[in-house]
């Protein structure tokens, strides 16, 4: 489903990826790790189309990312969910409406949207806080609205950066069930994270980064 | 309710005095536009009323039979320097008097249609020909006298009254034209001026909204749909307010101006008037609103 072949990018004089090459299955969850600074984010961002590579290639579900017109952008984006560590959430908008933009955005139909935004709200466990603003609800109710937005459109990939960066750790643990439930549901899940212990607990792929190469590619056991 | 009209709507709820201040200026516009409409709608009629009335009426001997009086009134139909030839008779010729002396009914009481002579009045294509054709009409045997509708002055005196309204007019609307030019030219820097500025306080929502695979036209939308709200209210307002103004005065107007059909006599012609000038202002408005809002837009997307 993704496919990065010897990605290079660098910002400035800063190498942010050095010759980066791996693939990602339907269906996988994959970690993306390391320190600070190692690139994980790039690699996200490449994939998401933010920013061009240097060098290589980004392939997901068969289209060049790269080479994609301004005009494909934002069709690959609808493709892809995306978790945003600092939730990216709306704040002038409740929670309902926060999920019922990405419905609108990827153009389904406004009928459709009351049973959608019920069913994904119940899965991440907001059904009761639909009507409120961003500013009412704590950090991990806005990681679920964040998750909420990503998953109601379908998409086939799923990317999460960083997605219990600013969470305690009952919460993270809760997010992470509900990102390994959607995974056996048959999710492609990329995750950016340096929380060892979830890494861990979930026991799945994990592509190590080290200042922008990968210095260690362990599959799941 | 439409995801784009709610948006935008939210706009205008959340910065109510920039939208108050786009919807003033868009409204003034408006009804600067609509009056001079209507002004320069009534200064052409004025002209045409001046140039289409009789201009020369030839009075005919009584004893005019009704055949020499059809081969005048033919002879002058076919002469290219004339139009609107009309044949009046006694009966006619007294109605006009009852009319022009209807403040006062004693005037009209003593007078029978016998005294009125039968006449054919005629405008001329051009002032210039007045003299010989009044020259030629005084030749006509079945022709008693011949009048000059500007019989108060010189021959001059109605090119005038006419070159004088044409002058008017023309400043009319080089000056009303200039001066909705730059009021346009205003409200659009006005529009452009807000809609920048929602733009760059709606940057973080664009780029949440530009991460999740919005179309750069799912972003204009809500943007384009505030300034057509902004267009609308302020021609419906501008325009609105012309026409109670115009109906209020339209009693005291057609009685200053008597004969002179400054304005349509009737209700639903007014409206008619007023409905077409509503459409091209509705047109312009959307121009307006369309262009402003997609500069705005691209100016500070290009900026980003």
């Amino acid at each position: 489903m993704i496919k990065l072949k010897n990605v290079t990018k660098k910002f400035g004089d800063i190498t942010a990826l050095s010759d980066v090459s791996f693939e990602v299955d339907k269906g996988e969850f994959v970690f993306i790790t390391g320190p600070s600074g190692a690139g994980k984010t790039t690699i996200l961002k490449l994939i998401l189309r933010e920013v061009l590579p240097d060098n290589g290639k980004v392939i997901f579900d068969g289209i060049d990312v790269t080479e994609a017109s301004k005009k494909e952008i934002p069709q690959i984006r609808q493709k892809i969910g995306v978790v945003f560590q600092d939730f990216k959430v709306l704040p002038e908008r409740t929670l309902r409406e926060n999920v019922e933009v990405a419905l609108a955005v990827s153009g389904i139909p406004q009928s459709e949207w009351p049973s959608r935004v019920d069913k994904i709200l119940e899965l991440v466990g907001l059904s009761k806080r639909s009507e409120l603003f961003p500013s009412q609800l704590s950090g991990g109710e806005l990681e679920r609205v964040s998750l909420a937005r990503a998953l109601v459109v379908n998409p086939k990939l799923i990317l999460a950066d960083e997605p219990t960066g600013n969470l305690d750790w009952d919460t993270a643990d809760e997010i992470m069930e509900l990102f390994e439930k959607i995974n056996k549901e048959g999710k492609t899940i990329i995750m950016a994270t340096h929380n060892r212990e979830i890494i861990a607990k979930l026991k799945k792929r994990v592509i190590k980064l080290s200042e922008g190469k990968i210095i260690n590619h362990e599959h799941s056991s | 309710m439409n995801i784009h009209l709610k948006t935008a709507l939210d706009y205008i709820m959340r910065a109510p005095f920039q939208a108050l201040s786009a919807i003033f200026v868009l409204t003034i516009t408006f009804f600067v536009a609509t009056v001079l409409s209507i002004l320069v709608y009534s200064s052409g009629k004025i002209i045409r009323h001046f140039e289409t009335r009789p201009q020369v009426i030839a009075f005919l001997k009584d004893e005019s039979t009704p055949e020499s009086i059809s081969a005048l009134q033919e002879r002058l139909s076919k002469d290219s320097r004339v139009k609107d030839v009309k044949y009046v008779n006694k009966e006619e010729a007294l109605a006009i008097y009852k009319e022009a002396t209807s403040d006062n009914p004693l005037l009209s009481e003593l007078v029978s249609p016998s005294i009125f002579p039968a006449s054919i009045e005629f405008s001329l294509l051009d002032l210039s020909f007045a003299e010989k054709v009044i020259e030629d009409m005084r030749g006509e045997a079945i022709v008693d006298q011949v009048g000059f509708t500007a019989n108060i002055g010189s021959q001059t005196a109605l090119g005038d009254v006419v070159s004088r309204l044409r002058t008017i007019t023309l400043y009319l609307r080089v000056g009303g034209g200039v001066l909705v030019g730059v009021l346009l030219a205003t409200s659009f820097l006005v529009l452009i001026v807000i809609i920048g500025m929602r733009m760059t306080t709606r940057r973080g929502e664009v780029e949440i909204l530009d991460l999740i695979g919005a179309t750069p036209g799912f972003i204009r939308s809500p943007i384009i749909i505030e300034a057509f709200i902004y267009a609308l209210v302020g021609v419906i307002v501008g325009w609105l307010a012309t026409l109670i103004l115009t109906l209020y005065a339209t009693p005291s107007i057609v009685n200053y101006f008597g004969e002179i059909p400054v304005l349509p006599r009737d209700t639903l012609n007014i409206l008619a008037l007023f409905g077409i000038i509503l459409a091209v202002e509705i047109v312009i408005g959307i121009t307006l609103a369309l262009t402003g809002s997609l500069l705005a837009v691209s100016r500070v997307r290009r900026g980003r």
